[in-house]
């Protein structure tokens, strides 16, 4: 599903990623993980196609195409979702508003009918119990005076409107606590499905006792060090980073 | 009985005297009406021919689905008047008053020999003035639907129409001034309100100027507010060639408060200018003022706040805001807020900036779905929107959305995005 080759890319002239292999197959969860400043959330950017970060080298494809020359909108209606480590604001852009502008816009894009009023909403109210979202929240500006927890638990709920066939959730539990955590990982877990995949960027442990990832990988200076099952994210949570650096630089 | 003959020459005298205002002038210094005279020459004073409209004319321009009471002017004549109307209200156009009770028009209208001019301008609508609506409201009426009055221009000449609103003690009222016109011809309207809230009154005003791209634009509103009334006014510019409205409020009695929001968005060559002033005159009054400007192509628009706080007006409470969005970098636009303090004790807060789209928004929305171009329209549109968050009836609400939207690039989508 998703082939990362050999990525390399730099924000402002200085190089955060420095070769970047990856494969993720359907239905497949992936947590990445590593200290701050390793280049996991300009992975994450660059595979959502943020501007500002230059990819000086390798290939990303997705489903078979190239995901680097696509816009960021066209990588939605291929069905590439970010969750952002800090939502943005939108005053006056309503929450239902902006889904229906990204589900439709995605329909079109895959040559299926537009759905009408009635049938969004009935999505919409279904999906918002998914994620334990309070109906208010609908109709408010997108994120507009939410809380932390209101705000990752909101993208959880967009995902799961917009239905993506890869999700990146980039650090989705910093700044939860553990209540919002198991309602948010509960709706991540509801969402887990055989042509789904996840990419969980994360640099706690903690996220992982939640959501049960099939691979883990060690994101160091831009390179990924280590790559192993569940246990090795208990090691590091143990032994820390650096003893992957160490044994990465005797390889 | 007053001479309106003699009043109208003084004032003519005055306009002759002062001349039309000229970019050395501080207020003006932004707006050159040069451009009026050289297109309309002898136009600029001479009343255009009152226009002939069909029913299906006016409903093309009329606000649709609108429950109010409803004036319609042509070309600065009154052509269908209102019925119907509640006791209390009576709705006046100055042309029959200026026939039949001379006392009552220059009242209304303002016309005392002792009545400032101000300046150019406003000597002159005094000297042309041919008709406009007085709206008296008896003390404690409340009107449970809004006066809608519909102003439309036509080809050539100049209207210049001249509207008094006078309330009541505790009386409550929602006037809307809608400007509109499909003509082909450049032509000007002028057109001045004067605002008189008694004791406890409540106005809501909404003043949507949006004439034909070749037209010309003057508005005045002045208003006077007796003590704890409430004026509430929403200022919408978004056609005509070259409009400036000037919008005075005088918080003449304590406890007298005033939102002033307002909305401008000139495209093309467009210069739209918003001129302001609050005065605080007596003390524990409060003003909210907020207004944001969108721009586009070469457009230019100038927005001036100004707030003076007069000695003795203790426990001021003023704040005001304006933002500009600028959509395209040959835009323009001359933005100062004035702030002018004669008493301590005073809470006064006021902010100007003028910026672009929000990157990382516009990169939310398209991980979400959105173009690019969706993207630019939804952030503009929330961005341009939130001045009209407190207007009162949906319909009029509705409609300005509408219109605003269709300025922008994407506008054939509008209607989608409002739902």
């Amino acid at each position: 599903m998703l082939k990362i080759e050999n990525l390399h890319a730099s924000v402002d002239g200085k190089k955060i990623l420095k070769g970047i292999d990856l494969t993720i197959k359907p239905g497949e969860v992936h947590a990445i993980m590593g200290p701050n400043g390793s280049g996991k959330s300009t992975l994450s950017n660059v595979i959502a196609g943020r501007d500002g970060y230059e990819v000086t080298a390798g290939s990303i494809s997705f489903h078979g195409k190239d995901l680097l020359a696509m816009q960021p909108e066209e990588r939605a209606w291929a069905g590439v979702f970010l969750a952002f480590q800090y939502p943005v604001e939108i005053p006056g852009v309503n929450n239902v508003y902006l889904l229906k502008a990204g589900v439709n816009a995605r329909r079109r894009h895959l040559g299926l009918e537009e759905l009408d009023a009635m049938e969004f909403m009935q999505l919409v109210r279904e999906k918002a119990r998914l994620v334990e979202l309070d109906q208010a929240f609908l109709s408010r500006g997108v994120n507009e005076g939410f809380s932390g927890g209101e705000k990752k638990r909101n993208e959880i709920f967009q995902m799961a409107v917009l239905e993506p066939s890869l999700a990146i959730l980039d650090e989705t539990d910093s700044g939860l606590d553990i209540d919002a955590l198991r309602v948010v990982a509960g709706g991540v877990n509801k969402l887990r499905s055989p042509e789904r995949s996840i990419i969980m960027v994360t640099h706690y442990q903690r996220l992982l006792d939640y959501i049960e990832p099939d691979v883990v990988h060690v994101l160091a200076d831009g390179k990924i060090l280590k790559s192993g099952d569940r246990t090795l994210a208990l090691e590091l949570e143990k032994r820390g980073y650096d003893w992957v650096r160490e044994e990465a630089a005797h390889a | 009985m007053p001479d309106i003959a003699a009043l109208r020459k003084q004032a003519w005298d005055a306009f002759e005297q002062a001349g039309l205002p000229t970019t050395r002038q501080e207020e003006w210094k932004y707006t050159s009406l040069a451009r009026i005279g050289s297109t309309l020459g002898e136009a600029w004073w001479t009343a255009a021919d009152p226009a002939s409209l069909d029913d299906a004319d006016i409903e093309a321009l009329a606000i649709p689905e609108l429950d109010a009471w409803r004036v319609v002017f042509a070309n600065g004549r009154l052509i269908r008047g209102a019925t119907h109307l509640p006791d209390g209200l009576t709705l006046s156009p100055l042309s029959e008053l200026l026939t039949g009770n001379a006392q009552q028009a220059a009242v209304a209208l303002q016309w005392q020999d002792d009545a400032p001019l101000f300046n150019g301008t406003l000597a002159a609508n005094s000297a042309l003035a041919e008709d406009g609506l007085c709206l008296c409201l008896t003390d404690g009426v409340k009107l449970d639907k809004p006066v809608y009055m519909l102003h439309i221009a036509g080809n050539g000449g100049a209207s210049h129409l001249r509207h008094g609103l006078w309330l009541g003690k505790n009386s409550e009222a929602h006037v809307i001034e809608h400007y509109a016109g499909v003509n082909e011809e450049p032509g000007l309207t002028h057109a001045v309100t004067l605002v008189h809230l008694g004791a406890g009154a409540h106005l809501y005003h909404d003043r949507l100027q949006d004439e034909s791209p070749k037209h010309f634009h003057l508005g005045r509103l002045h208003a006077t507010q007796g003590r704890d009334s409430m004026l509430s006014s929403h200022a919408v510019g978004l056609g005509a060639s070259l409009s400036r409205l000037d919008l005075a409020v005088d918080l003449a009695a304590p406890g007298a408060s005033c939102i002033l929001n307002g909305l401008y968005m000139p495209t093309g060559r467009q210069h739209c200018d918003h001129h302001t002033q609050i005065d605080h005159s007596a003390p524990h009054c409060i003003s909210r003022e907020h207004y944001r400007g969108v721009l586009d192509g070469r457009a230019h628009g100038v927005f001036n706040g100004k707030v003076v706080v007069h000695q003795g007006a203790s426990g001021t409470d003023s704040a005001q805001s304006n933002a500009n969005l600028l959509l395209s970098d040959k835009a323009e636009v001359d933005a100062k807020p004035e702030l002018v303090i004669h008493h301590d004790d005073v809470k006064a807060a006021h902010g100007c900036t003028v910026g672009q789209l929000d990157d990382k928004q516009l990169f939310y929305l398209k991980t979400r779905g959105m173009s690019d171009e969706e993207a630019r329209q939804m952030l503009t549109f929330a961005f341009a929107d939130s001045v009209l968050t407190g207007m009162r009836v949906p319909a009029v609400r509705r409609f300005i959305e509408k219109r605003a939207f269709s300025k922008l690039p994407l506008g054939a989508d509008a209607e989608a995005m409002l739902g």
